[in-house]
């Protein structure tokens, strides 16, 4: 073939049609399958949803670490009861800003709690710390994920009881006797 | 390929692909509703992309059956994963692979899989061509009778105008490989239409 049919041929090609209408209407079908699933499309696990669940599990697991910590330091003060720390449904819809008392009560355990640590033994301090982190950070990245679904309402759950588990950590290390403030507090 | 509508060049080609092109803003907004489950907004999206998606899939298969199938599959993986669809390509585009994915992975299926495609395949009537085909039918039938490989280079590469890059990834070959089957496929294609007097 020479240069010349390749041509040809090319241009050809380019000009086969690329929109084929389907002989029969393909919609119901598509539509019944899709609208037989239970979630729809924009409330499916999403990566951030999964992310922010596997990191609320890494959290549980660095909460018992430092009740192990504190429960065995001998220098720490008796330990808070986890009373207010009960499961409820989360409603914020579009809306998840923190209360301006729960912000007040956070800073106030946050500036205890350097003092707190400087009692606890360097390797025991380096482990508070860093389940704090694990906490911390996880707050940053559940409101990176409601950033992408803000009513999602297993989300808003998720954030609400990170919250919690910092402020229990800190109660912990704080040896503090109320408990941690209620959801309809927050 | 016999299943084929070789429609190109003609009023009726022109007018089908007019009336389903929107405007960017049209389609963005109904990928945004889409996105917040409203399957309305999504049917809109189906109908702006149906002949571009079935196009290549027919191409791709050689067959109305399997084609409609890969359709219907492609839509339905669309709507699952819409809500990854961030517009860091064109929709359009982004149909296209989900498309192709839904006719390897078909193809990929068992022998005797294989063997009712190919049964049905035998089956499925051929639908009408058009009036003007001449020398593009005859080159749609020579790429229906392309080996697979070859065949699939040729669809994205030289119909659908997708480069090597862009070819190679939606079917999961190395750019080289692309372009030895498109090789392959001109060379086939040249050998196959010369038999039948294709005019320069």
């Amino acid at each position: 073939m020479t240069t010349e049919h390749q041509d040809k041929l090319s241009a050809d090609a380019a000009k086969l049609a690329t929109g084929i209408s389907p002989k029969r209407d393909l919609w119901p079908d598509i539509e019944a399958s899709i609208t037989a699933t239970t979630a729809p499309a924009g409330r499916r696990w999403t990566p951030y949803f999964a992310q922010a669940a596997a990191v609320v599990l890494l959290i549980g697991a660095s909460s018992a670490v430092t009740y192990m910590l504190t429960k065995t330091d001998p220098g720490l003060s008796p330990v808070a009861t986890n009373g207010g720390l009960l499961l409820e449904s989360a409603s914020w819809g579009g809306e998840y800003e923190l209360s301006s008392d729960y912000k007040l009560a956070r800073s106030d355990l946050q500036s205890q709690l350097g003092i707190e640590l400087a009692r606890l033994s360097p390797d025991a301090r380096a482990e508070v710390e860093q389940n704090l982190k694990v906490i911390r950070d996880a707050i940053g990245e559940i409101n990176a994920a409601l950033k992408q679904e803000p009513d999602n309402v297993l989300l808003q759950e998720l954030l609400l009881n990170t919250y919690r588990e910092e402020l229990a950590v800190m109660q912990k290390i704080g040896g503090l006797t109320q408990n941690v403030m209620s959801r309809n507090d927050i | 390929m016999a299943a084929l509508l070789t429609a190109a060049g003609s009023d009726y080609s022109q007018h089908m692909v007019a009336a389903t092109q929107p405007s960017a803003g049209e389609e963005a907004a109904c990928i945004r509703r889409a996105q917040q489950s409203d399957t309305r907004a999504f049917e809109e999206l189906y109908r702006m992309h149906v002949d571009k998606v079935y196009g290549l899939c027919l191409r791709m298969t050689g067959n109305v059956s399997e084609a409609e199938d890969c359709v219907q599959e492609a839509f339905i993986q669309a709507w699952n994963k819409l809500s990854k669809f961030r517009g860091d390509s064109a929709f359009g585009t982004w149909m296209h692979r989900i498309a192709v994915n839904a006719v390897l992975g078909r193809m990929r299926k068992s022998k005797r899989e294989q063997d009712r495609i190919q049964a049905a395949a035998e089956i499925s009537p051929a639908p009408a061509s058009f009036e003007d085909s001449g020398n593009l039918r005859d080159l749609s039938n020579a790429v229906d009778r392309l080996p697979e490989g070859a065949r699939h280079v040729f669809v994205l590469s030289g119909i659908y105008g997708y480069s090597h890059e862009e070819a190679s990834k939606m079917l999961g070959i190395a750019v080289g490989t692309s372009k030895a089957q498109l090789h392959r496929a001109r060379r086939l294609l040249a050998q196959q239409l010369k038999d039948e007097g294709y005019e320069a």
